[in-house]
């Protein structure tokens, strides 16, 4: 019988730690006279980890906005957690942040379908959700739905397309081409903007297969794509998936033209695969990567390199996520800045939505920072790129991404 | 003999203050806890009193989640109504895995549970137009939500699902309590203990075997439903084989089997994650550092709640695996 009054007693007890009061809510959540309290989530551990670079590069970027004075005065304080790439647990996260940390407004949420699965939420609690870390067309063009989120990256659907007109203007006449992607909304959004891009010339396509996001391999993919005799091949993956699609496309002999999307194409990634495979290998660019020579002495690098060292232990100063992320921050921190003194959650609404930002030292020169109420894709521009003995080398020059 | 109803009515007072002392968010965590609960409860019935192993209580509650969010997303059913029908669901559900699991015993009905976990995930994304495949299933700001997410009778949205979670959680608790007390709580450990002698004593060894699965999948079904309301969100990754894990782990810990212990359960599967996670980062972007201390305060409790609970039962001079 004691037993049951102890077990009570330890549960009451542990109830009780893990209770911590609120803080007081004040005019706008999360801003005092001296800080700003910004939320967001993303796998730190997992399969998707690699993605937390976003994270800590934007906390970085922070962290030296905040040795400088902070915005109008007030220091940034990001708090991000993990989710390890489970939406239910973002969710969770999300939660979390608005209802016990109070946060001004959510930035950077990693992941499309994270992203998918918080709208609703935040949206009915009216929290800011800006600067996503997705390239889902939905979160540029659904506002009269979803007025409180605003995506970040290059729309998926138009970069899907993007690689359709290079294939078509390339080798329209012989491509044969195999997709791999990821089946779920990002994947299927780039998949449809590629179909969209070839337009009449679909049939190009004679082998697509989907891969779940939580296999553990895609070998079996690849070989059945390789059995279809294409010549070109695109890599609509993310994370160790992309990796994999390289180094069992190199192990099968196949040695087709490769196209591998944006979220899978950071150097630090694509060093790691089969280099006789990645050898022209053609993607986009929209932020500079450290890597890439013509970048290598550029002031934005530089800074970019500067604040990897002092801010984020650890940190690879050539990882491209950790970039992506600082230029998210950039525009985050000019939207604070153009919201006013008198900060509120709809001031900065507005203010994301009225970006004209051409100054964002990590973006790739020509891209800029661009949105109106009505416009809500704030990376609309983006530079085709191709691999080329372990680095990337940008070709063309900057276009249009405007879906 | 009165410690037992002393400490329902204690734990029950404890649950009504709650909500007062502690801020929203934590409430709908604790509302959670309320989920894991009862599932832990159906397990304690299922491991701890028929002695059979499973693995797939994560899944049971998978079946029970998608119930529920299926037919509120596509069916306009609301809430509340789905519960029972995700009892009814997972409880068949668990009525034919119990069938296999008549001539399986041990580490075989164990791995065979495992199978069933680990397929379920792939089932569900399988079938995209009906479970909406790995981008799951949004439930927020359905108008089949009671209240619409913002919560009745003055509670917060937060405060309303801790009610409704827990007030199912406390009557289930009875239910579990009564059950395990009477005739089939009685077969059910005649069954564990010897099979051979209960067979001797006129007890229908395999259907108390086959209704032990049911009814426990059905009380993992309610779990599920109640979770998919509370994050009004599902998706494979939701219910993955960690969650059956976690959940044997959690009946283990809460006094190997016994209902009583469940809370205990429920608030480690909880909150030990989040305790671990303050730990320093020792490991790279594998698993995480979360995932290594989990496991290793597993171990030490492992290790340690034996000793504890023989010093217990010392002191009150009961064996542990006892009554109810």
């Amino acid at each position: 019988m004691t037993r049951n009054l102890v077990a009570l007693a330890a549960a009451a007890l542990t109830l009780a730690l893990a209770g911590i009061a609120a803080a007081s809510p004040s005019a706008t959540p999360g801003v005092s006279s001296s800080t700003i309290t910004i939320g967001s989530s993303g796998p730190l551990t997992g399969e998707a980890a690699a993605a937390a670079g976003v994270l800590k590069g934007a906390d970085g970027y922070f962290k030296y906005v905040n040795a400088r004075g902070g915005v109008n005065g007030r220091k940034i304080d990001f708090k991000f957690l993990d989710d390890g790439y489970d939406p239910s647990r973002t969710v969770n996260n999300v939660r979390q942040l608005i209802q016990q940390d109070n946060v001004f407004a959510l930035f950077g949420v990693v992941g499309t379908n994270g992203n998918l699965a918080i709208r609703d939420f935040a949206n009915a609690v009216g929290v800011p959700t800006v600067f996503s870390a997705s390239g889902a067309t939905t979160f540029g063009r659904e506002y009269k739905k979803y007025p409180w989120t605003i995506g970040y990256l290059p729309p998926y659907s138009v970069e899907g397309q993007l690689y359709a007109k290079h294939i078509l203007a390339t080798n329209g006449k012989k491509a044969k081409i195999a997709v791999l992607y990821q089946a779920d909304d990002y994947g299927k959004d780039v998949l449809a903007g590629f179909r969209k891009g070839l337009g009449a010339k679909r049939s190009l396509i004679v082998q697509t297969v989907g891969y779940d996001p939580t296999a553990s391999d895609v070998q079996s993919q690849v070989a059945q794509l390789k059995a279809s005799g294409a010549n070109t091949f695109a890599i609509f993956a993310f994370g160790k998936f992309a990796i994999q699609a390289f180094v069992y496309a190199n192990k099968l002999g196949w040695k087709p033209q490769i196209y591998v999307n944006d979220v899978a194409s950071a150097s630090s990634i694509m060093q790691l695969d089969p280099q006789s495979t990645a050898e022209g290998t053609i993607s986009i660019l929209w932020g500079k990567d450290p890597a890439t020579p013509k970048f290598k002495k550029d002031a934005g690098t530089a800074l970019a390199a500067t604040i990897v060292k002092k801010y984020i232990p650890g940190g690879n100063p050539s990882d491209g996520f950790l970039i992506a992320g600082m230029a998210e921050a950039f525009s985050m921190v000019d939207a604070l800045k153009a919201s006013g003194k008198n900060l509120t959650r709809k001031g900065l609404m507005n203010a994301v939505t009225h970006m004209n930002e051409a100054n964002n030292p990590f973006l790739v020169p020509g891209v800029k920072v661009h949105t109106t109420p009505t416009f809500r894709f704030p990376i609309a521009s983006v530079q085709l790129q191709r691999w080329h003995s372990r680095h990337w080398e940008p070709f063309g020059g900057v276009q249009s991404a405007k879906p | 003999m009165k410690a037992k109803p002393i400490a329902f009515g204690l734990g029950v007072a404890v649950l009504v203050v709650l909500p007062f002392v502690l801020n929203d968010f934590r409430t709908v965590q604790l509302a959670t806890v309320g989920a894991y609960f009862i599932a832990i409860l159906g397990l304690d019935i299922l491991t701890g009193h028929s002695g059979q192993i499973s693995l797939c209580h994560g899944a049971f509650m998978a079946v029970g989640g998608y119930t529920t969010a299926i037919l509120m997303a596509n069916h306009n059913v609301r809430d509340l109504w789905t519960i029972p029908i995700a009892a009814g669901v997972a409880g068949g559900i668990g009525l034919l895995a119990g069938v296999p699991a008549l001539r399986l015993s041990g580490l075989y009905l164990a791995l065979a549970t495992f199978g069933i976990a680990v397929v379920l995930p792939t089932i569900l994304k399988k079938f995209e137009h009906f479970t909406g495949g790995s981008t799951g299933i949004t439930l927020f700001g359905k108008p089949t939500q009671t209240g619409h997410g913002v919560g009745v009778w003055r509670l917060t949205n937060n405060q309303w699902l801790y009610v409704l979670t827990w007030s199912i959680g406390v009557v289930l608790f009875l239910l579990a309590w009564w059950l395990l007390g009477a005739r089939f709580g009685r077969s059910l450990r005649a069954v564990r203990d010897s099979e051979l002698a209960a067979a001797a004593s006129g007890v229908n060894r395999a259907l108390y075997k086959v209704l032990a699965f049911g009814v426990s999948a059905a009380f993992a079904g309610v779990a599920g439903a109640l979770f998919a309301i509370n994050v009004a969100y599902v998706s494979p990754d939701t219910f993955p084989i960690q969650l059956s894990l976690y959940l044997l782990v959690g009946a283990v810990v809460g006094f190997f089997g016994s209902i009583w212990g469940a809370v205990f359960g429920a608030l480690l599967i909880q909150f030990l994650p989040d305790i671990v996670g303050v730990f320093p980062h020792v490991d790279t972007k594998q698993a995480g550092p979360t995932t290594f201390f989990f496991g290793l305060v597993l171990v030490v409790l492992m290790l340690v709640l034996p000793l504890l609970l023989r010093l217990a039962s010392r002191i009150s001079n009961r064996g542990y695996l006892g009554a109810p």
